[in-house]
């Protein structure tokens, strides 16, 4: 469905996709995970045709993006942007609606969207949350096989957040295919079949939340060690990392056993707790992997 | 057609009215100055008062045409271009749509010029030259409407207004829109000759004279037209960075 093959996108000296491969099938919910700037909307821009790769070729239902917009199957909701002020809510929906051949009623899309109540207010005096609502409404608006959401939750408050994710169950239970990026893992964790780490232009894992999980398979080592040499702690057998916090550290291990081992043989560490990873863990690990790399 | 869309954007239009009284304003303005100075005066044979009606009927729907496609400079800047592109819209189809609302919104300043020439400076002509007039100038907006939509594609946002601004102002003053081609030393006139601004005088004035328009003038701009069209065709297709 979705098919990106050694994507690479420039701008000038900043390489915002490197080398990206993915392939998304028909029906799959996949979240686009990473830090800021690790090229996750480039990414989006280049598989909805808004920008042209440098190098390899994204393709959706096997045609070019622009063809498979031009069919309207596509929906997306872009990070910014796109709304005209002076249009109210029902009318650019509607607007966005007649340049679909097909096209959903608008009012059961407001409604979907939440937004019923403020069909006929300017989009200019709409909060940053509502706007994104709209935005929402326009991506759904043409009954897409494929919708693409560039972190659709941003600027929503939680009870606007889980209704945004029970509104996209329904639409997923009808089949569609999704991919949204998002900086919240609790959202990637909850509602993704499929997580796909992006950093530094690259998918760096690519699994189901509990495989990303699994690569932070690494536990942290937190222990009150008082004048600590952080560089010497670094250095010890299993440790990746280690951070002072005030009287404690906190050391990233990806062999927990021999670092403790270790600690508890060359220095006097008090209160030791061991912790497994999360999703965040997972998040910050893979973050930090690069910054090391 | 997607009447949607112009439906659309007429209303947009209609709730920034300051867009509309602007447009009508300096061609206004610039008539009763220019007419009433040179009342009871003759060009090539023809009242001046109607003459520069005419010119300063083409200056308001010319500046008001290239305007109205600047205002596509925005629209990026908001990144509703970007929008667009996740529609099935053809580029063809949005440049014809922002022409023809341009076309529209250029009928407000002829209108106040025409009316204002008949009360104010009363401008008396046969029904059929006020006709072939009000035509020639009304779709002699084209090019520039088309111009308009290149200049919505080049333009900075926030430089749009100024760089339209300047725009009109050189065609209207290179172009014989101010000042009579008929009264312009030669090299003037030559130089007048490379403008679409000239054209259109051309078109829209023969009527004045010889009660009908000017064939060559009117494929003159057709070819503006053409022109102008594909070029800012092909700036819809290149445009894709983000806002
Ligand atoms: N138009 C542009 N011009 C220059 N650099 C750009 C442009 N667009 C993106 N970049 C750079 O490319 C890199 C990737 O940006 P991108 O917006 O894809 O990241 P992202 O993963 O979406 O980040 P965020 O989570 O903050 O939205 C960044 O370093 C960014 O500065
Ligand atoms: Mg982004």
């Amino acid at each position: 469905m979705i098919v990106l093959r050694n994507l690479v996108k420039r701008y000038g000296a900043v390489t915002a996709v490197d080398g990206l491969n993915l392939e998304i099938r028909s029906g799959e919910v996949v979240a686009l995970l990473g830090p800021n700037g690790a090229g996750k909307s480039t990414t989006i821009d280049l598989l909805l045709g808004l920008a042209r790769p440098d190098e390899g070729s994204a393709t959706l239902f096997g045609m070019p993006p622009a063809t498979a917009i031009a069919r309207g199957k596509v929906g997306a909701l872009l990070q910014s942007g796109g709304l005209l002020p002076d249009l109210t809510v029902a009318e650019i929906v509607e607007l966005t609606a007649s340049l679909h051949g097909k096209a959903r009623p608008v009012p059961e899309v407001l409604r979907r969207a939440g937004i019923a109540d403020l069909a006929k207010r300017r989009i200019a005096g709409l909060s940053g949350g509502q706007q994104q609502r709209v935005r929402f409404a326009m991506a759904l608006v043409a009954d897409p096989e494929l919708i693409v959401l560039d972190e659709p939750t941003t600027g929503l408050d939680p009870e606007a957040r889980r209704a945004f994710w029970s509104a996209m169950h329904e639409e997923t239970a009808q089949g569609r295919t999704v991919l949204f990026a998002t900086h919240y893992l609790d959202e990637a964790d909850a509602y993704a079949d499929r997580i796909v780490f992006m950093r530094a232009g690259k998918v760096v894992a690519d699994g189901t939340a509990s495989q990303i999980k699994g690569l932070a398979a690494g536990r942290t080592i937190r222990a009150t060690l008082p004048g600590a040499d952080l560089a010497a702690l670094a250095a010890l057998p299993g440790v990746d990392q280690a951070e002072g916090r005030g009287e404690a550290v906190l050391l990233t291990c990806h062999d927990s056993a021999a670092a403790l081992r270790a600690l508890l043989a060359a220095t006097d560490a008090r209160d030791i707790e061991v912790t497994g990873r999360g999703l965040e863990d997972a998040f910050v690990a893979l973050t930090l992997e690069g910054a090391a790399a | 057609m997607n009447t949607t869309y112009l439906r659309m954007e007429v209303r947009r239009l209609l709730r920034n009215r300051r867009v509309l009284i602007f447009s009508m304003l300096m061609p206004a303005i610039l008539l009763l100055i220019f007419g009433g100075l040179n009342k009871d005066q003759e060009i090539g044979g023809v009242s001046a008062t109607a003459y520069l009606m005419v010119s300063l009927g083409i200056f308001g729907s010319m500046s008001t045409a290239i305007g109205g496609g600047g205002s596509i400079a925005v629209e990026r800047g908001i990144g509703w271009n970007r929008q667009l592109r996740l529609t099935p819209l053809r580029p063809g189809r949005y440049v014809a749509i922002k022409v023809m609302l341009s076309l529209l919104m250029t009928l407000p300043p002829l209108l106040i010029v025409y009316v204002l020439g008949a009360v104010a400076l009363d401008v008396r002509l046969p029904a059929g030259t006020w006709a072939l007039v009000a035509l020639g100038s009304w779709l002699g907006a084209l090019p520039f409407a088309a111009l308009g939509v290149v200049v919505g594609y080049v333009a900075k946002p926030d430089s749009v207004q100024q760089v339209s601004g300047l725009l009109y102002m050189l065609l209207a003053a290179f172009g014989g829109l101010w000042v009579p081609v008929e009264t312009m030393p030669r090299l003037m006139r030559d130089v007048a000759e490379l403008t679409p601004a000239y054209w259109v005088g051309q078109v829209a004035r023969s009527p004045l004279f010889h009660g009908s328009l000017g064939v060559h003038a009117v494929l003159v701009l057709l070819g503006w037209t053409v022109a102008l069209a594909l070029v800012a065709l092909s700036r819809f297709r290149a445009d894709t960075a983000r806002a």
